[in-house]
């Protein structure tokens, strides 16, 4: 399972990298030059990734040309929203650090932490 | 029937009076850990004292002497015990064990269900961070290229502290230290199995002064053990700077409970430090705790 994601991310990562389209056979390329990984199991993860949306496809030829659906950062911001922002903390799958706070809030530490610093330095 | 009213006085006792005064206790912040743990109890106790109250009321309701049996199958004594005048009264010894075993089962319900959103949600944050997460061993922790900061963790089998990459611009070394100290202290105390099981009572009692206040409290009193944690390692001033930094930078939250937010009072409470509660104050919650579960068992199986 574990293997599967680490393939899938060697796969993103390059096409994200190489910000152009490219076929299972170029990535397959790139692979080879670090390892033996054969050509059906990068065609098979393309296609898991092209299922789960991260990747779309379409034909040049006889082979499938994929190209991703956002960005490095796109994708990064979105699941970093989902996480932080639109349901904070669900079922306490995340601990988060600190929580939102209003700006209020912000003025109000600012000063508990000024004053406190103002007292330590007398 | 008096014992049914009793147990449910008791269970509103337990499920509406005490919660606010227990939350207004600002001592208990100086024993959180043991705060943790009375509402762990109150929330048991609420949970046996109305199943056992909904018991007694069925029986009351079907037959006086029905009671004695009650009180047995209550105990665990007499649940094969033979009746003399059968069909009539199968009826009503079904409902005096289905619904307080409905009660029972309905929080049950929903810790599977919590604990299964969790495990979803954890899924695909690791699938995130397989992607894009940059591992960063010196701090035992993954980096994420984000321009917001934040830092959290993930419990469970492949636990993980993430750290943004704003986060690690806006914090120091010392501050950041701190921080990671704080996260490794929610892993390795398994905070994530006490915040779902607030989680899946929060939601079966929906409504209850209880069910809200447990939540809060407990997702608060958790924050501090690990403030403490990191407190042990760190120096006040940079685990309270490296709140202000993180929480201020984060998108402000226009409408938020008027209740406040947790921050401040874990900054006020790291910044200036209280004695932990006397010995025997300590001792005090504790049998409190441990008793407040027994009365209801006591008073249904008494004589």
């Amino acid at each position: 399972m574990r293997q599967l994601g680490e393939l899938e991310a060697e796969i993103m990562h390059r096409l994200w990298a190489w910000g152009r389209p490219a076929t299972a056979r170029d990535v397959l390329a790139d692979i080879n030059k670090q390892r033996p990984l054969a050509y059906s199991t990068v065609k098979t993860v393309a296609d898991i990734l092209h299922r789960k949306g991260m990747l779309t496809r379409h034909k040049e030829g006889r082979a499938w040309v994929y190209t991703p659906t956002c960005t490095r950062q796109q994708y990064t911001a979105s699941q970093m929203q989902d996480a932080l922002e639109d349901n904070p903390d669900p079922a306490g799958a995340l601990a988060s650090f600190v929580e939102r706070i209003s700006p209020a809030e912000a003025d109000a530490l600012r000063s508990a932490l000024r004053a406190v610093k103002r007292r330590s330095a007398e | 029937m008096i014992t049914a009213v009793a147990l449910a006085g008791y269970a509103a006792l337990v499920g509406a009076t005490v919660p606010p005064l227990l939350a207004r206790s600002q001592w208990l912040h100086r024993a959180p850990a043991v705060a943790v743990l009375a509402w762990q109890a109150l929330m048991v106790t609420f949970v046996i004292a109305t199943a056992l109250s909904v018991h007694h009321l069925a029986l009351a309701g079907h037959h006086a002497h029905e009671g004695l049996v009650g009180l047995l199958i209550a105990c665990g004594l007499g649940a094969h015990t033979s009746h003399a005048d059968g069909a009539s009264h199968t009826f009503g010894d079904a409902l005096a064990l289905a619904a307080p075993a409905l009660i029972v089962l309905l929080p049950v319900g929903w810790l599977i269900r919590c604990a299964w959103r969790a495990r979803r949600v954890r899924r695909r944050q690791l699938d995130m961070l397989t992607l894009v997460g940059e591992p960063a061993p010196e701090y035992g922790a993954t980096i994420v290229d984000y321009d917001v900061p934040a830092v959290y963790c993930l419990s469970g089998r492949r636990s993980r502290v993430v750290v943004t990459r704003a986060a690690l611009e806006a914090l120091t070394e010392e501050q950041l230290r701190a921080v990671l100290e704080h996260e490794r202290a929610h892993i390795a105390g398994r905070h994530h199995m006490l915040k779902v099981l607030v989680d899946a009572f929060s939601h079966a009692f929906r409504g209850l002064p209880l069910a809200r206040y447990a939540k809060e409290q407990t997702d608060l009193l958790l924050e501090m053990i690990a403030d403490d944690r990191a407190l042990r390692f760190h120096s006040p001033e940079a685990l309270a700077t490296a709140m202000y930094e993180v929480a201020a930078g984060r998108a402000p939250q226009a409408a938020l409970g008027a209740g406040g937010s947790g921050v401040l009072i874990r900054l006020r409470r790291v910044l200036t430090p209280q004695p932990r509660p006397h010995r025997a104050a300590w001792l005090g919650i504790v049998a409190a705790t441990v008793t407040a579960p027994m009365l209801p068992l006591l008073a249904a199986c008494g004589p």
